[in-house]
């Protein structure tokens, strides 16, 4: 006589379905709902890429200023340059402004450019002992270490013996006492401009902490109202559902199916939207070819995956109480309802 | 709509023939709070429906009958007193449990239809069948097969809000018979329909009752309806105040009208 049985969960591609099909229906709907995700994950996208072009294009000109600091130097020492023979040492790397400072001179048609510890055009490379008689002054360039080296060897066959260092005078261990004239390219001035840049930095990166956390919050409320709303002038259907045999945690995965579908979407327009226009806007302001030659793409899709993962899982969140609320209604009230 | 080809449907069903008390309700009370006001919408419903019956609930608007219709088919629970069906307080079921009897044991056709509307005609009657467990392939030819027999074979593609009040109420009643239940709960069947339709409806319920024993509980005012049903419960005020049979509803109808 007691032939009751238990109801067996909807199958997830059969929830699926009917989810989609809801959304494609209410699409009015849903594309409001997108929208507030869009304009979110839009906003936080938009920061997160304008400051990137920001810190490429400052620290294209950041690069420009130190180079012409350099040249500045170079100038003031040694004078015109054409006709003139000029040593480089390199150790380690070179870093961009040494590259652009080489560049610089190699423009000011000095007679020669004889570099050492570079290996490879554009210039001759000689061995460390030959540096000639008619040699005017020596740069010392890269950022590492001299080791066994010694300056005054290394300067004994140089007329002048200035000898242009652009990290530390002190790199070579006889420095002091070879009697050799050192000069730095970057005094006390420039040290303390760089980490003045630091800190600027450290505040730009808080800027956009609070700036990603406002965005995910406008994103959160949007989604949360949005699907809360669709909730409540679906009671009826919801209440429906339920005397046909619906259970509740059908009625949750329809909601987060929808939302996560949502976040989705939402989130990948934003993430188009939110990129394409600090480019454009940044484009046209300081000329494209800086802007797209200066960016770092690998953060800019490090932004791009994070804003569109977050705007996605907070979808997904923002559904869990409307979902919550549509799942636990008594269907004889969700039935009445009139909205 | 061919009676003979609903019965085919029901087939299984007609083997759960048995006797008794399908539904019981003793003193089931609904008090809804709204703020500080009460409203009584029942004030102790007791009334036991034999299996295979066609009962008939007859009273003023307001008096409470959907309210009931609410109770007994566990889409509510009452504020006190117990509703058994199948001999089961259906304040003991669990959700799935709950769930369970109204997908497959009780069909509910609704006062205003109800009926999904994001949703085609066929998919809303495919919608119990999908929450039976059945695949989407066979429900699709049931569900065909069931509209054809309530005359909606060529709109089983429409969508509800394309369709006229008679139609939607069709579509319900072929949603409620999805899962062959063995209570139907109709809340004003006819309500909406022509006299011709409603009708059919009644030979539908008359059908369903002698050939395969479904218990049928109706609301109506529709004297036709009340005359084929085998008792007819006056609702007033959440109580009951008669119960009749349709012989002697002759001269009582008068008191309504
Ligand atoms: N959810 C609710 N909240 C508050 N009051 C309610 C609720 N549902 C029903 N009522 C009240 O309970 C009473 C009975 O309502 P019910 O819907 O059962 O009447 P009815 O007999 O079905 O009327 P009708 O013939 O008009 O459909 C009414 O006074 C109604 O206002
Ligand atoms: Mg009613």
């Amino acid at each position: 006589m007691n032939q009751l049985g238990i109801q067996e969960k909807l199958p997830f591609a059969r929830a699926m379905r009917i989810s989609i099909q809801g959304i494609r229906i209410r699409v009015g709907r849903s594309l409001v709902t997108v929208s507030g995700v869009v304009l979110g994950i839009a906003f936080l996208m938009s920061n997160l890429t304008s400051q990137l072009i920001l810190k490429a294009v400052q620290s294209e000109r950041e690069l420009k200023q130190t180079v012409d600091l350099m040249q500045a130097l170079v100038k003031s020492e040694i004078g015109v340059l054409e006709g003139k023979q000029i040593a480089v040492a390199v150790f380690g790397e070179l870093s961009n402004a040494d590259e652009q400072l080489l560049a610089r001179i190699r423009s000011g048609e000095p007679a020669a450019i004889r570099a050492f510890g570079v290996s490879g055009a554009p210039y001759e490379s000689y061995p460390l002992e030959k540096v000639g008689e008619g040699v005017v002054a020596m740069l010392v360039l890269g950022d590492a270490e001299v080791a066994g080296i010694s300056l005054g060897d290394l300067t004994a066959g140089m007329s002048q013996k200035v000898v242009l260092d652009s990290v530390d005078d002190r790199r070579f261990e006889d420095a002091l006492d070879s009697g050799v004239r050192r000069e730095l390219f970057f005094g006390d001035q420039v040290r303390q401009r760089q980490a003045e840049l630091k800190a600027a930095e450290k505040q730009a990166l808080f800027r956009t902490i609070w700036i990603a956390a406002i965005s995910m919050f406008v994103t959160v409320i949007g989604v949360s109202n949005a699907l809360l709303m669709s909730v409540t002038e679906r009671f009826r259907e919801i209440g429906t559902m339920k005397c046909l045999g619906a259970l509740s945690a059908f009625i949750r995965t329809l909601f987060l199916i929808e939302s996560s579908l949502i976040g989705v979407v939402g989130s990948v327009v934003g993430v188009i939207v939110g990129a394409t226009l600090p480019l454009l806007v940044y484009g046209f302001l300081y000329g494209f070819p800086t802007v797209l030659g200066a960016l770092d793409y690998g953060l800019l899709g490090l932004a791009a995956m994070g804003s569109a993962c977050s705007g996605t899982i907070l979808s997904i969140l923002a559904a869990i109480y409307p979902a919550r609320v549509a799942s636990n209604m008594v269907p004889a009230a969700a039935l009445r309802s009139t909205v | 709509m061919t009676t003979d080809s609903i019965s085919a449907l029901f087939a299984s069903a007609a083997s759960e023939k048995h006797s008794g008390y399908v539904i019981r309700s003793v003193d089931v009370k609904r008090v809804y709070k709204m703020g500080d006001s009460e409203t009584h919408a029942l004030r102790g419903v007791t009334l036991d429906i034999e299996r295979g019956e066609y009962m008939s609930i007859m009273g003023p608007s307001g008096s409470g009958k959907s309210t009931y219709f609410n109770m007994i088919g566990g889409l509510d629970k009452p504020t006190s007193g117990k509703v058994y069906i199948d001999q089961v307080d259906i304040a003991q079921l669990d959700p799935r449990e709950l769930a369970w009897l109204r997908c497959r044991k009780v069909g509910y056709i609704f006062q205003s239809f109800n009926l999904i509307q994001v949703m085609s005609c066929i998919e809303n009657v495919m919608l119990p069948m999908a929450f039976a467990g059945l695949d989407a392939e066979e429900s699709r030819d049931k569900a065909m097969d069931i509209l054809e027999q309530v005359g909606l074979g060529d709109r089983a593609l429409h969508k509800p809000q394309e369709m006229s009040g008679g139609q939607q109420q069709r579509v319900a009643i072929a949603r409620a018979l999805a899962n062959s239940p063995v209570i139907l709960l109709a809340d004003e069947p006819t309500g909406n329909l022509d006299l011709r339709t409603g009708e059919e409806i009644i030979d539908l319920f008359v059908m369903l009752r002698d050939t395969l024993g479904v218990t049928i509980i109706s609301a109506t005012h529709d004297l036709k309806m009340l005359k084929a049903s085998d008792r007819v419960v006056w609702i007033d005020d959440g109580l009951v105040t008669k119960v009749t049979t349709p012989e002697e509803m002759d001269i009582s109808v008068a008191d309504v009208h």
